[in-house]
């Protein structure tokens, strides 16, 4: 083994070596979650240097300037305030989803009215309409880290791959009897999962086009999916009331169901070093789920109506809850307690998300108005009003310096 | 009503919750009709452009009405939400005699759809509380209602405006319903 150079990730922190063995060129990532500015160099260097035998002395003062680096990026002060920098007449029917892409260049909108938009971010010109489908657009993804694919979910039974860069569709994935309503691509981009109102979620070859698999089991609509960071575990979320943990890597194996959850399930996410599951439900609490044993480790309750979105921070330290009641939920994912309350909204809390620093929190919701938070103190640091209807959706680009909001005024506000 | 809530209405709904599609020409009045129907405030409404649904008890059964907006550019968007539909309600303004035909046309087609067979369908004669608004009974000979024979139909004067005639429409529903579930 012989490493090649380094690559630095700033959300969440780390360190990827690009490594040869065996003449094929591989990379591995030092995680370091836990970096914060007041972190002792040396002594993190010592640990890393214990587990792993690619850093050797002669590279050590590479890697101290990396980590340098990555405290630098930490202890950047963010106080930006964000203005509407443009309304886009994005569609003639309600936006569905909206989403970046990794680098934050281009974003994509889903709609009713069937088709899904390439926006470029700094011209806020439209590139690309994928059209094709016959019936509501609902799901989209990016490939990220890559890019250069888009996925398409709809109400019309199939799922569809996409340049991004072309807009030509590559394949039309058929098989699921019902609508599609969440998908992901695997982090390799060798896969991609769509979860559909059939009960069943499949995975898709991206090459050839070709069904993999059919993930049977769930006895209800499956509404939420997403892969872990390795990309060997997918976890499907469901009507029925509970959480199924597959194994994707040895023919689709289901390893875990997780039963405890009162009420259907509306979202489901893994954090980033794979250990944890997060799961929100109708049952009006966010339940943390350890992914090796399936066994519950901790109900986070608090709110006083639906839980519909939740969702990890970065490194995997908080986890926040968007309800039904207006509230939102930040909790400590070590300790399980509640660290914030987000009040302010007038209407329930659609989706919610933070930005990848982990710094602040943006909520969508029904009362026309998206919110960013401050994750410490739970204050509200600003409304981004403007939109004449509900919030369906709303995301951070990766600097976390500009929010994009889909709306069901068929309008996309970019913020910056 | 976000997303998800959405989504859980599109599901194949259970005993007591009926899907009622909302469906008519622009400026026909169904976005009124649907407000009148929940009991709320019908002073400021713009025309439809996208979709609204609301949930209202009714003898029983939990009515999810969905109301989708009829300008011509986004009529070939119905579709979208035919899907588990149980009733189609059709809204005709019943003063613009102009726009009769095309009224007329839309409806036969949306009777053509095969995901739409055999479900019950309510015209609602609307806006008779203007003078100039025609009889239920011409606009039913004008739309050869009395053809239909694939399914249960039924033709109600009203004004979503004042409220006169709505229930009577909504009773009809519930008896349909109640008649094809058993």
């Amino acid at each position: 083994m012989k490493l090649k150079r380094f690559l630095l990730r700033y959300y969440p922190p780390g360190i990827i070596l690009e490594y040869e063995t065996g003449g094929a060129l591989k990379t591995k990532s030092i995680d370091l979650l836990d970096l914060s500015p007041e972190t002792d160099i040396e002594e993190l260097i010592s640990e890393i240097r214990k587990s792993e035998p690619l850093i050797t002395a002669s590279r050590i003062n590479q890697v101290k300037l990396l980590i340098l680096r990555l405290k630098d990026k930490l202890s950047q002060q963010n106080d930006h305030r964000f203005y509407l920098f443009k309304e886009l007449q994005a569609h003639i029917l309600p936006l569905t989803n909206v989403v970046f892409n990794k680098s934050g260049s281009s974003f994509i909108t889903g709609s009713y009215d069937r088709t899904c938009k390439v926006w470029d971010t700094a011209s806020c010109e439209e590139l690309h309409t994928l059209e094709g489908h016959r019936n509501v657009v609902y799901a989209i993804a990016f490939n990220n880290p890559y890019g250069d694919k888009i996925a398409t979910g709809s109400f019309d039974k199939t799922c569809k791959l996409w340049s991004a860069e072309t807009g030509k569709c590559f394949h039309t994935f058929r098989g699921h009897a019902a609508e599609i309503v969440c998908l992901a691509f695997n982090p390799q981009s060798t896969l991609l999962a769509t979860g559909s109102m059939d009960t069943t979620a499949k995975l898709w070859d991206i090459q050839t086009g070709e069904e993999v698999a059919t993930l049977t089991g769930h006895s209800g609509e499956i509404i939420s999916l997403s892969f872990n960071t390795v990309g060997d575990q997918l976890v499907t979320g469901s009507f029925d009331h509970t959480i199924s943990l597959w194994d994707v890597s040895s023919g689709s194996r289901r390893v875990h169901t997780l039963i405890g959850h009162r009420g259907e399930i509306s979202s489901v996410q893994f954090n980033w070093d794979c250990s944890y599951i997060i799961s929100g439900s109708m049952d009006k609490t966010c339940k943390v789920w350890e992914s090796a044993s399936g066994k519950c480790m901790a109900t986070l309750a608090g709110p006083k109506d639906e839980v519909l979105d939740v969702c990890f921070d970065s490194t995997g330290h908080f986890i926040a809850t968007a309800s039904a009641d207006g509230t939102a939920w930040v909790y400590s994912a070590a300790s399980y307690q509640c660290v914030a309350r987000l009040e302010g909204h007038d209407g329930e809390i659609s989706k919610i998300c933070f930005n990848p620093q982990g710094s602040r929190i943006l909520t969508a919701s029904v009362d026309k108005t998206a919110r960013l938070w401050d994750v410490q103190s739970g204050v509200c640091l600003q409304v981004l009003d403007g939109h004449k209807d509900e919030i369906f959706s709303a995301a951070f680009n990766y600097e976390g310096d500009t929010i994009i909001t889909g709306s069901k005024d068929n309008t996309c506000h970019i913020w910056r | 009503m976000g997303l998800l809530s959405i989504l859980r209405k599109l599901k194949s709904t259970p005993d007591q919750e009926v899907r009622i599609l909302l469906l008519g020409l622009d400026n026909g009045g169904k976005t009124t009709l649907l407000k009148q129907l929940a009991s709320e405030d019908i002073s400021h409404i713009t025309p439809t452009q996208g979709f609204n649904i609301k949930s209202v008890q009714s003898q029983g059964f939990k009515l999810n009405v969905w109301d989708i907006g009829g300008q011509r550019k986004i009529r070939p968007y119905w579709r979208n939400y035919f899907e588990n539909t149980d009733v189609l309600i059709y809204v005709i303004d019943s003063a613009d005699r102009k726009r009769f035909e095309e009224t007329g046309q839309e409806l036969a087609e949306l009777l053509d759809e095969e995901k739409l067979s055999g479900v019950p369908v309510l015209v609602f004669a609307n806006k008779q509380d203007l003078l100039t608004a025609a009889p239920a009974s011409e606009i039913a000979e004008g739309l050869n209602l009395h053809t239909i024979r694939d399914r249960a139909w039924q033709i109600q004067s009203c004004s979503a405006l004042t409220g006169e005639g709505v229930q009577d429409g909504m009773n009809w529903v519930c008896k349909s319903v109640n008649a094809k579930k058993k």
